[in-house]
């Protein structure tokens, strides 16, 4: 019995010896195949790639850029936000083309201005804006809940009351590594709300799926551009314009914050030694930049009619030429 | 009969029951007195009681990052381990790619053939080849390929570490407490320094994947190696077989059994934790998981969970060998072949399989083969929501009961723990723990909270305070859990069709990855605690049930004839006979459950749930600034589970002793 069971385990050993024979034999023909195909040479550029639309967006009209014109294969890497930073950090992705920046001072401050291995390519183009959002059939019922003064009344804030915030309104946060004001902002108000963590993105955008479905009040922080924008309709709350005092209180964070979110303009960057690696890449992505249009077109390609990055980044690619060709001057 | 059990301890003599009642006074005046010194002290845990802790991680975690590229322990460890991980892994992935999928599947069903015998092989690789069918191939490949490396480094150090626990308890004692913290520590507060000291993509991976999945493979090769008779170790050494000798002829094969159990399970830890290892940066199927869940694409996120399911079955069922080898009926049907042939089959398919299907270039999985599962649970997930949510009869629906537990068990029970004082809360757990065992683990219990309370502050909360509201959560899951679950598995355990109705929905439930119904779990019952505890619910039903069955099964059959032919009804046989002896299984059921719960009321916090398990996310979310207090938070879970875990232990022992069994 044992010394059959002995042999059984050579004979797996056998199978693995010779599979890995019989495949070795080609290897690297195999995997030449996989990869991005065309005329490509010289170490591969590495672009993050986050877990957004607008983020793979840019990172695969680059990809079609850099191989068709300067001849460097790119690779993709789909990673967390706060772990790309670690990467570019130390090199093993050469840039990351999208950072909104009021969720990254700290990074900002560490890598770029402290450790100096990140550089900052400069801006992208689109202007994110974060702010108060709800459903429109919550203003169409009740239009003074268009600016925050409609939430100063008990009876309305708790129109989104839930088990969760009791006889309050629930004021709804998403992903809790978003950068967040709204705890001071209720609180400074003085407004009769309770302030909770949906934990993640995801759950936030359930919750707005679920909000439409029952036409149950929602209010959360929410942003654009977003892909949900276009698939629902919300509406911005307006909160107090930006005062001086605001300022001065963000840059204290004295937690007396009490007005509306500043405009971010998203960034790029990249690992500082990637201007030595491949100056050419290092030039147009520099260079590089979209308008909010452009990014939404190509981001509807891939959400809107279910092409894949690639595919939608291409298509754009070679419709618009001269958008690029400036990248490469 | 069970007059017979009880009256065991009147054998006892008088004077020790009088020595026994004293003690028992004299503990409950301590508690009593103690209890009064907790309702005169401070109702919240004092400023001074912050041991710094939250400063300490986070000033280790910012030297990192400083020093990364220069101190000789990352230039001189961390950077070639990782390099060596990455080279594990992408070798291994491409040696899949380069056999073909028919290649892969052969193998599979080649190695379950040899160890499992037919039914193994069959069972395999269907199962692997169901992942082609229903998720993508390549990404499946890449998964498959980090489990490989991550389970072998893991057998690779958790044997010889199995090894070293068996032959001395003091070792034992320190590496089980290792293990059990840094499996109950949330994935969170591992992500950031795993990616500062290894990198992105594959190493940190791995590194996190060997963490979960080497417990059992330490605590299952010591088992099985303590578990070899003295007798049989004897006569190795009469022979005069040196140590060395004696383990790995004697003792290992006999251990062997219990150290494959050890790999099943290191293989099911492995491929729990892909899902949140895809953060990383591993661009596999756990990522394609995320990214579907990420747009809400709830099916498209089922099928690539139920891919990785079905690979860890794959290798379940290879890896489990013999276990069904003597049941199949196919076995037996089949002409036994000589060994030698066995072996010329076994190298001969596979590489034949991997030439033919490299002469047709079959190196896609074809996508006619491809069944589009996304649709078909999209619109049953639809389904659900629609109709379970509202205008249910009598409940009301999920909305109904999502607010009943959190107004009706929730609140309350958290706001009870916040208003009780914190030392009151200690001495009355450690009373808990003196009435279930005695004074050792009532100070265990008594240590674990008081560590809980030196953890500091989350902005201006007391991280006691955010502990309290995660144990409640935590009591009110286990409560709701056992609820379901006892009730079913004694049904279970006493019906075979019950058992295999079951069955599906157990598997699936444990093996999913949680993430997958999380989203429909926060459409039903709304984000928050409810839907917190109801992720928590499904995911510690299956151990209970399954737990509660096999307890009742085991049950001998002849004092339950016993008692059937005293006249005992069906019922009666089950509450007086059954139940009681099957209470050790029960009881260990819902140990499991507890740390069931425990797991995923931190992934909880993504929908909802705050307390501790945000505070360990955002170690991970916001590393810069929260490290250390999600380093805190994580901590704080730890001690929490091994309070619980020591406490519900007790109810088994104690049982035990109780019953003179």
């Amino acid at each position: 019995m044992t010394s059959i069971r002995r042999k059984g385990r050579l004979a797996i050993a056998g199978v693995l010896i010779a599979s890995a024979l019989a495949a070795c034999g080609d290897d690297s023909k195999s995997s030449n195949g996989g990869g991005g195909g065309g005329t490509t040479s010289g170490p591969a550029i590495t672009l993050a790639v986050n877990p957004w639309t607008g983020s793979a967006v840019n990172a695969y009209v680059a990809k079609a850029v850099i191989e068709a014109n300067l001849g460097a294969p790119v690779e993709i890497i789909d990673i967390d936000e706060n772990a790309s930073w670690v990467g570019l950090d130390d090199g093993t992705i050469d840039a990351n083309l999208e950072i909104w920046p009021s969720g990254h001072a700290a990074d900002y401050e560490t890598y770029i201005t402290g450790k100096k291995t990140v550089v900052d390519l400069g801006k992208l183009g689109p202007q994110a804006k974060i702010g108060w959002y709800v459903p429109k059939f919550v203003i169409d019922a009740h239009p003074e809940l268009a600016t925050w003064e409609g939430f100063k009344d008990p009876e309305l804030a708790k129109l989104f009351a839930t088990a969760e915030s009791g006889d309050l309104g629930q004021f709804t946060m998403g992903d809790p590594s978003y950068v967040t004001y709204d705890e001071q902002i209720i609180q400074n108000l003085g407004l009769p709300l309770k302030y909770v963590v949906a934990g993640s993105e995801a759950a936030l955008l359930t919750a707005i799926d679920q909000s439409i479905a029952d036409q149950k009040p929602l209010l959360m922080q929410f942003w654009k551009p977003h892909w949900k924008q276009a698939k629902v309709d919300l509406v911005e709350v307006a909160l107090p314009p930006i005062t001086p005092e605001c300022e001065a209180s963000l840059a204290a964070a004295d937690g007396k914050y009490a007005c509306d979110y500043p405009v971010d303009e998203l960034y790029k960057a990249a690992n500082a030694g990637l201007a030595a690696k491949n100056p050419a890449v290092f030039k147009v992505l520099s260079a590089l930049q979209l308008t909010t249009d452009q990014q939404s077109e190509i981001g509807s390609y891939i959400d809107g009619d279910g092409m894949t990055p690639d595919a939608a980044a291409k298509k754009w690619v070679d419709a618009n030429p001269d958008v690029w060709k400036a990248w490469l001057a | 009969m069970a007059v017979s059990v009880e009256t065991l301890p009147t054998l006892e003599s008088d004077e020790s029951v009088r020595a026994r009642r004293q003690q028992r006074t004299i503990g409950l005046a301590i508690f009593a007195a103690l209890s009064v010194g907790a309702l005169v002290a401070a109702h919240d845990v004092p400023d001074w009681m912050d041991s710094g802790i939250q400063k300490w991680a986070q000033d280790r975690y910012k030297w990192s990052v400083v020093n990364r590229q220069s101190s000789k322990i990352f230039t001189w460890v961390f950077n070639p381990i990782a390099d060596v991980l990455t080279w594990a892994v992408e070798n291994t992935e491409s040696l899949l790619l380069a056999l073909r999928w028919p290649g892969v599947v052969a193998l599979v069903g080649v190695i379950g053939w040899r160890t499992g015998g037919m039914r193994a092989a069959i069972a395999g690789a269907v199962a692997l080849f169901g992942v082609g069918v229903i998720a993508d191939w390549d990404l499946a490949m890449r998964t498959l390929a980090i489990m490989i490396v991550a389970v072998v480094i893991a057998l690779l150090i958790g044997i010889p570490l199995g090894i070293l626990t068996s032959r001395s308890d003091r070792v034992e004692r320190v590496v089980r407490v290792l293990l059990d913290t840094a499996q109950v520590m949330p994935i969170f507060v591992y992500f950031s320094p795993a990616t500062l000291f290894f990198g992105i993509q594959f190493p940190p991976a791995v590194v996190v994947t060997v963490i979960y999945a080497l417990p059992p493979a330490v605590r299952l090769t010591n088992l099985g190696l303590r578990q070899v008779p003295v007798v049989v170790n004897e006569v190795g050494e009469s022979f005069g077989a040196t140590t060395l000798q004696q383990l790995f002829k004697v003792q290992l094969p006999m251990a062997r059994r219990t150290i494959l159990l050890g790999l099943n399970q290191v293989i099911m830890m492995a491929f729990a934790v892909v899902v949140l290892a895809s953060l990383l940066g591993t661009g596999d199927l756990g990522r394609e998981v995320l990214a579907a869940l990420q747009k809400l694409e709830v099916g498209k996120a089922f099928a690539a969970g139920l891919g990785i399911v079905l690979m860890a079955v794959a290798l379940d069922r290879i890896s489990t060998g013999e276990k069904s080898k003597r049941h199949s009926r196919l076995a037996t049907k089949l002409p036994t072949v000589s060994s030698r042939t066995a072996a010329m089959i076994a190298v001969a398919v596979p590489v034949l399989t991997v030439v033919v299907a490299r002469l047709f270039d079959a190196s896609v999985f074809p996508t006619s083969l491809h069944y589009d599962l996304a649709t078909v649970i999209d619109d049953a997930v639809q389904w659900v929501q629609d109709n379970l949510r509202k205008g249910v009869p009598v409940i009301g629906g999920t909305q109904a009961i999502s607010d009943f537990i959190t107004m009706h068990l929730l609140d309350p029970l958290r706001d009870f723990l916040l208003w009780l004082p914190w030392l009151l809360v200690i001495v009355l757990a450690a009373l808990a723990g003196w009435l279930s065992k005695g004074w050792r683990l009532s100070v265990t219990i008594a240590l674990c909270l008081g560590l809980i309370a030196t953890m500091g502050y989350d902005n201006k909360t007391l991280l006691w305070d955010r502990a309290m509201d995660t144990l409640s959560q935590v009591l009110v899951a286990i409560f709701i859990s056992i609820a379901i679950a006892l009730p079913l598995g004694m049904w279970a355990g006493r019906s075979d069709r019950v058992e295999r109705a079951l069955r599906p929905f157990l598997d699936g439930a444990q093996v999913l990855p949680q993430f997958v119904y999380l989203l429909p779990v926060v459409f039903l019952f709304s984000i928050g605690r409810a839907a917190g505890v109801v992720a928590c619910v499904i995911y510690a039903v299956p151990p209970c049930i399954r737990l509660t069955s096999l307890g009742m099964r085991e049950v001998p059959f002849a004092p339950r004839e016993a008692a059937i032919s005293f006249g005992a009804t069906g019922r009666q046989e089950m509450r007086n006979v059954q139940l009681p002896l099957a209470r050790k299984a029960i009881l260990l059921g819902i140990n499991q459950t507890m740390m069931m719960v425990l797991a995923t009321v931190i992934i909880a916090a993504l929908i909802g749930a705050g307390g501790l398990g945000l505070l360990a996310y955002r170690a991970t979310a916001k590393a810069q600034i929260d490290f250390g207090l999600g380093t805190a938070g994580g901590l704080s879970i730890v001690l929490l589970a091994i309070m619980l875990d020591r406490l519900t232990q007790a109810w088994g022992t104690r049982s035990d002793n109780d019953r003179g069994a």
